[in-house]
């Protein structure tokens, strides 16, 4: 099985410079991953990179923490999908979610999907901060707010995906949006563990170990 | 000498809730510290209980990373403004200094600074991820760019503030920048320290007000020794510029 367009090969560290970001684009030409992802700053200089190929740019926005204010996720990514981004992957408020104040948690995913209504739109919970049941209602606005994708983590966060916190976002996906699970993966055997379960997307900066590694000769 | 007027009251965690913000205002007013410094969001609930007192509010901007568009930035900046934030604190973006793209680095501060106009603009450099010559340069860069602050670190990394850094940002950017030190500074002793290397702003997470510990300090005869000391020091190197001048 062919795990390379699978992958969002991604970078976001706050100190990935302009030449790690050519080497990210042209290993996802190389391996052919489904996206970059990167910071909403390198936009403009990935698709350059990336204009003559089928690899699509994927920005983060509101990243990692999720607590700027709306108006300024909506414009991140207006300008992100301007500058030649594809997918968005936003952060949940989470502290909204923590205070159950889940109408506005809603609209901060809304007022973004409203922009980019034929764009893929991917909600990261962050999931190492919540517990199950909060996992379940995150899921469920994240739908209701027009989600394409649920997403794990960012990366940043204490933890990153399991296989505990996917299953329970697929109960509530129920396969009308996509999965995506981020945040640890590092080789072929974990990455096959996601995608075995159904995960449509996997975030990871591990990307060339894990189609060059273990999954080049494997046949799951 | 007030050192609750030096104290930036903060919480930036993801998961902070309305209620913690709420208590995070109230402590604020009860101890009487210069201001708070929470994330975009939350300008406009803090705004609710600050307004009528001179408790500022600092909303961090392009936070932690620094790698967000220098226009999604400046919106964010515009609309924590909007909803009643007095200061800016700004991350640096650290990709384009590390790709030694200089200009760029200016750009993305002082196109900040002239979409913000008059409201203070706090710069973090985030030194635990710079060499000595990167947080010079930056300092150059803050003092072109037209920063208010130099703030040291967004306490997301390993390390935040140190003494060292401190002294150095001091020795280079003098009185025309101010300096707020930050990250990983939770009591009352180390806060009078960065006060004495060359710190004008200092941001805790800590209520450090509340701790008996500072309450013991703060009555003991040493500690207001030290403080008429520490206000000696500073008169006098008020009057040697004033003199120079």
């Amino acid at each position: 099985m062919k795990l390379n367009k699978f992958i969002d090969h991604t970078l976001l560290k706050p100190t990935a410079t302009k030449h790690d970001i050519a080497n990210l684009c042209n290993e996802a030409i190389t391996y052919d991953f489904f996206s970059v992802c990167l910071n909403s700053c390198y936009v403009k200089l990935a698709k350059q990179h990336l204009k003559n190929s089928s690899v699509k740019v994927c920005s983060v926005i509101g990243f990692p923490l999720g607590a700027m204010n709306t108006n300024a996720k909506v414009e991140e990514a207006k300008l992100a999908l301007k500058d030649g981004g594809d997918e968005i992957d936003m952060v949940i408020n989470l502290g909204l979610l923590k205070s159950k104040d889940y109408d506005d948690v809603l609209e901060d995913i809304k007022a973004v999907k409203n922009i980019m209504p034929n764009n893929i739109l991917k909600v990261i919970l962050e999931t190492c901060y919540l517990v199950d049941n909060e996992i379940i209602k995150a899921s469920e606005i994240a739908i209701q707010a027009g989600a394409d994708f649920l997403k794990t983590s960012t990366g940043f966060g204490s933890g990153g995906a399991t296989i505990h916190d996917v299953k329970l976002m697929q109960n509530v996906a129920k396969n009308k949006v996509g999965i995506k699970a981020s945040g640890g993966i590092k080789d072929a055997e974990t990455a096959l563990e996601y995608i075995n379960i159904g995960v449509n997307r996997l975030g990871t900066s591990s990307g060339v170990s894990i189609v060059t590694g273990k999954t080049s000769n494997s046949n799951y | 000498m007030n050192i609750t007027r030096y104290i930036d009251y903060a919480l930036l965690d993801s998961t902070t809730t309305e209620s913690d913000i709420i208590q995070l205002c109230q402590e604020a007013i009860q101890y009487n510290f210069y201001g708070i410094c929470i994330n975009s969001c939350y300008v406009s609930l803090a705004n609710q209980f600050l307004k009528e007192t001179d408790i500022n509010i600092s909303a961090v901007v392009g936070f932690p990373l620094g790698a967000a568009s220098t226009k999604s930035k400046i919106f964010e900046a515009q609309q924590a403004i909007k909803d009643g934030a007095s200061e800016i604190d700004m991350v640096i973006n650290l990709g384009l200094l590390k790709s030694r793209n200089y200009v760029s680095v200016l750009k993305d501060i002082s196109d900040i600074k002239f979409a913000i106009e008059n409201t203070p603009l706090k710069v973090t450099i985030e030194i635990d991820e710079l060499n000595k010559n990167e947080i010079v340069k930056v300092c150059e860069i803050c003092l072109d760019a037209g920063a208010d602050y130099i703030k040291t670190s967004t306490g997301f990394t390993k390390n935040g503030a140190t003494f060292t850094a401190v002294k150095m940002i001091k020795k280079i950017v003098r009185d025309k920048v101010k300096i707020k030190a930050s990250g990983g500074i939770d009591d009352y002793e180390s806060i009078l320290k960065y006060i004495e290397a060359g710190a004008d702003r200092v941001e805790t997470a800590t209520n450090i007000m509340a701790t008996n510990k500072a309450q013991q300090i703060r009555n003991s005869k040493i500690f207001k020794q030290y403080l008429e000391n520490l206000e000696k020091s500073k008169t006098t190197s008020d009057s040697s510029i004033i003199t120079k001048v």
